[in-house]
């Protein structure tokens, strides 16, 4: 991460921009405990009163880490009911970052937003069909598989 | 343009700073070698 990824400009942008970067060493107790941590890298996506909402682990290159960062920043907002705020982090993702292994979950994530911003299932069957056409071996296109009934 | 990302050492002055500046955390647990 520190020779590829973190002197990346446009990750340094957009963490300084988006995110208070925050980095402790694997072991910082209590930390690392109550977080349980078993591996680096470990990065947590935490909104300002500390509840997780996105995790990955391993190393990932500059392109996949903003990835990851706009799912988890809506994750963050679809689990706080900001279903609007949620869209525009995944539109983000999805137009910006359409080929990266965030993706599928966006696709999905977006359906739900979507769906629950009106109460209409057509945009979970759209997120399937999206989803079948683009990553049909994804687990996204595997969960949203009932969705096709709709 | 900033050339480095600013990270935060501590929990609670991170969590704080997000809240006053209306922000997410990333926390990155490393192993520094």
């Amino acid at each position: 991460m520190d020779a590829v990824t973190y002197p990346e400009p446009n990750v340094i942008k957009f963490l300084n921009q988006n995110f208070i970067p925050l980095r402790v060493p694997f072991d910082t107790k209590p930390l690392a405990t109550d977080f349980n941590v078993t591996w680096t890298p470990t990065l947590i996506t935490l909104s300002a009163d500390g509840k997780e909402h996105h995790r990955t682990v391993g190393f990932l290159g500059p392109e996949e880490l903003v990835a990851s960062l706009l799912l988890g920043l809506g994750k963050l907002f679809f689990d706080n009911e900001k279903f609007n705020e949620a869209l525009k982090h995944l539109d983000k993702l999805l137009s910006d970052y359409a080929k990266s292994d965030s993706a599928p979950e966006a696709i999905y994530l977006r359906g739900v937003c979507r769906y629950k911003n009106t109460h209409d299932p057509k945009p979970l069957k759209e997120g399937y069909e999206k989803l079948q056409a683009e990553y049909p071996s994804s687990e996204w296109t595997k969960r949203a598989y009932p969705y096709r009934l709709l | 343009m900033e050339t480095k990302i600013n990270w935060e050492s501590k929990f609670d002055k991170a969590l704080a700073r997000a809240k006053e500046e209306k922000k997410s955390v990333l926390l990155d647990f490393f192993n520094p070698g």
